[in-house]
């Protein structure tokens, strides 16, 4: 089996939930960067909605083993579920609960739904701002690596500037947009 | 030819110029295609991971491999994720 196949179970088993989720990391940093290789695939799903969580887990139970304790992230404190696919390749599945963080509801509110031509199916992703954003305040090194791809792939032309700037500012996150933006060759 | 890891400058235009080219290639592609790339990208991956595990363990039972692979992933998560997860959330 190949991610894509695994990608595409996982994908059509949320989508018969009804949950509405949105995929986000590397997927996400990839639609609208330079795409790079990962080992998870991970969903931003609201806790609440037509089962949340535990609707998701219930149907990916035969090819994903979840963790049997959640964890929370030491920047947020949202809630993260760890599985990890049955069948090899080892891919991680984690979803992470929709919390009450106003940057992080306004985010899911702006996902956009895609067709996935290798997945035969469609998916909902984070705006490439949005993308942005979030990975700034996360600001580990692949996140700002991710950060500067996005912003040299898309061009401060087209993103939406005034909106990432908005939020690096309630963030405290604009030097590293800007070291960001400083870090880019001319193309 | 002068080898440009000698030259600080030269050095940077050749990291510049390998840059550039991966942004040009990805602006090229729509957004499908990106995330088409990340998973064909991780299928490679994946797959040379198998394959240097099985080469380590001297077998060519995949399901070996595979199992490595994993120990290996693990290994790496604790080492990555470290402080950045907690079981337990503070108090208020």
């Amino acid at each position: 089996m190949d991610i894509a196949h695994i990608a595409t179970q996982v994908l059509e088993r949320i989508e018969s939930t009804g949950v509405p989720y949105m995929l986000v990391g590397a997927i996400a940093a990839g639609a609208h960067g330079i795409p790079r290789s990962t080992r998870d695939v991970d969903f931003l799903v609201p806790v609440t909605s037509g089962g949340g969580v535990n609707a998701i887990i219930k149907a990916l139970d035969d090819i994903v083993v979840f963790e049997q304790q959640a964890v929370f992230d030491t920047l947020t404190w949202g809630k993260r579920h760890v599985g990890q696919t049955i069948s090899p390749p080892p891919i991680k599945i984690e979803l992470f609960e929709l919390f009450d963080d106003a940057f992080v509801i306004q985010e899911f509110e702006r996902r956009q739904q895609i067709f996935i031509p290798i997945l035969k199916c469609k998916g909902w992703v984070p705006t490439a701002e949005d993308v942005i954003v979030q990975k700034l305040r996360w600001g580990r090194d692949k996140d700002l690596a991710d950060v500067t791809d996005i912003l040299a792939v898309q061009g401060t032309e087209t993103l939406d500037m005034p909106y990432i700037r908005g939020w690096c500012a309630i963030h405290k996150t604009a030097d590293r947009l800007d070291a960001a933006l400083a870090s880019i060759p001319p193309l | 030819m002068p080898n440009p890891h000698d030259h600080p400058t030269a050095l940077k235009e050749l990291q510049d110029s390998i840059y550039r080219e991966k942004v040009l290639r990805a602006r090229a592609m729509t957004r499908e295609e990106r995330i088409s790339a990340v998973i064909e990208q991780s299928d490679l991956q994946f797959g040379m991971m198998l394959a240097g595990a099985m080469v380590r363990l001297g077998t060519d039972d995949e399901n070996l491999g595979w199992q490595e692979v994993r120990k290996g992933l693990e290994r790496l998560d604790r080492v990555r994720e470290h402080g950045l997860y907690s079981k337990t959330k503070p108090a208020a």
